[in-house]
């Protein structure tokens, strides 16, 4: 089952490869502050296997075995149906950090091409701040794009996913304390 | 596989690229082009402190010199310009639509003449640096992205990302001669500082193709980190900017053994070595940072702030 499910990933990964990025990549920060343990919130925010901390996330495919594994793969599907593939490409429980980057996305649900995120938890007397660095490039692979696909749609969808993300994630947290 | 016989001989060449440059001067400055911030940033490599900027427009990506370094040329792939900078001035000089989304530059050596990559126009457009015109057009493969020329100005090599190739330019006449595939996804390419060799940073495939550049072959595949993209030379090593790992692999000129990767920023992109050989400046998109590398100790050892999204793709230190 894990070897299919494996398959599966590695083929919905090949279009990806032909995929071009642009030349103008695009960042956003967002922080929050928790009121519970870093290790506590780390526990949730680093588990590779289960993104379903973030409200618009309803199914996590990953090959157990490999959720602390830097270059693994999952499969994200979101509540809106759509379907996308990303890349483990840190993983530092030390540090409380993780980083992962999609392949393959939905510009439907998101519109953007290579979105990699970077979580980390720091300690701050025992409650929890979490800072969650994006870096993306637009939906719109060529110069000028249509509105939906532009610098301005992608920067505004991906600061509404990291805060929505974010406030779910102080919820959870705060909650389980 | 190598022979020993073309082992020995690369030892050789390699040792007198490793003998230092006993002339070549510090540089003074870096000019980084700082995209999200649409500006050229200039870093006093002395005190490394942010000296001025230039507004430019255009998300700046791409940079090189002029051969006596008093102009620089900046890529705005979003502008669809070229923008030359009188760098001691701080001031644009001229700007010049070169085509679609602008970005690998460089310039030659011999004649001046600048070379620009068409991201989206897969083409190499060449302009004259006096009378500020496209004089020729080369069409090579899809999304060409960085570009090298020859020290003897003979040669110009693009890498065409999305057909994992470089295309061999000759640059009298600006006619495709050949081509020589690579890994995956080419992005950048750099030449040794003898000219024998290209050295292709694949940010797919992670690792970087060494191209032969007499035969025209990849005589090695050397492996990297993640999203390899940018390769400097300096005393008999290669450095590698590995973007998604945060870090730059160095490795033997050689015997491409590995031999350090120094955990350098977030995102490190352009990179280049000072002419004396004694260090390698990288820059930091994510951490808007400028950092230096002992050569010798291989360690960073300065940082300097820089505008927003530094990605200094090409040639910056002048």
């Amino acid at each position: 089952m894990n070897r299919i499910i494996a398959a599966a990933l590695l083929t919905a990964l090949l279009p990806a490869l032909a995929i071009a990025h642009g030349p103008s990549r695009k960042k956003e920060v967002t922080t929050i502050e928790i009121d519970a343990p870093a290790d506590k919130v780390w526990e949730i925010v680093g588990n590779y296997g289960d993104m379903g901390w973030h409200p618009a996330i309803a199914k996590t495919e990953a090959t157990p075995g490999e959720l602390k594994k830097e270059v693994s793969k999952r499969k994200l599907t979101f509540k809106s149906g759509a379907v996308f593939t990303d890349t483990l490409t840190r993983y530092e429980p030390d540090k409380r950090t993780i980083a992962f980057m999609t392949n393959d996305e939905d510009h439907k649900e998101l519109p953007v091409e290579g979105y990699s995120s970077t979580i980390s938890v720091a300690d701050e007397a025992g409650k929890s701040k979490v800072e969650w660095k994006g870096a993306f490039y637009r939906g719109y692979m060529n110069n000028d794009p249509p509105p939906e696909l532009s610098d301005e749609a992608a920067m505004k969808a991906v600061a509404a996913f990291q805060k929505t993300g974010l406030d779910a994630l102080k919820a959870k947290a705060e909650a389980a304390k | 596989m190598t022979s020993m016989r073309e082992r020995v001989a690369l030892l050789l060449v390699t040792a007198c690229i490793a003998a230092p440059f006993a002339h070549a001067d510090a540089p003074r400055e870096a000019l980084i082009t700082s995209q999200l911030a649409d500006k050229v940033d200039v870093i006093d490599l002395a005190t490394m402190k942010r000296i001025g900027d230039v507004a430019v427009s255009g998300r700046p990506a791409g940079i090189a010199l002029s051969p006596d370094k008093s102009t620089a040329y900046v890529t705005a792939p979003e502008g669809n310009e070229l923008i030359a900078i009188d760098a001691s001035a701080r001031t644009v000089l001229w700007r010049l639509s070169t085509g679609k989304g602008p970005l690998g530059i460089a310039v030659n050596p011999r004649t001046g003449v600048i070379y620009v990559a068409n991201w989206y126009g897969d083409e190499i457009a060449a302009v004259d640096p006096v009378t500020h015109t496209v004089t020729a057009r080369v069409p090579v493969g899809k999304a060409p992205s960085g570009i090298a020329v020859t020290s003897d100005g003979a040669t110009l090599l693009s890498a065409d990302r999305e057909v994992d190739a470089i295309s061999i330019i000759d640059a009298a006449t600006m006619k495709r001669i050949g081509e020589v595939k690579v890994g995956e996804h080419p992005f950048a390419v750099s030449i040794d500082p003898d000219g024998k060799r290209a050295f292709v940073a694949n940010v797919v495939s992670n690792d970087i193709s060494v191209i032969d550049m007499a035969t025209r072959a990849v005589v090695e595949t050397v492996k990297v980190g993640a999203r390899p993209y940018g390769v400097a030379f300096a005393r008999g090593k290669a450095f590698v900017t590995n973007q998604a790992a945060r870090s730059v692999s160095v490795f033997d000129l050689a015997t491409y053994t590995s031999l350090a990767t120094i955990t350098a920023c977030d995102y490190p992109e352009g990179i280049q070595a000072s002419a004396d050989g004694k260090s390698v400046y990288v820059a930091c998109w994510a951490d808007n940072e400028l950092i230096r590398i002992d050569v010798d100790s291989l360690t960073v050892d300065a940082r300097a702030e820089t505008s927003d999204g530094p990605r200094a793709f090409g040639a910056f230190l002048r």
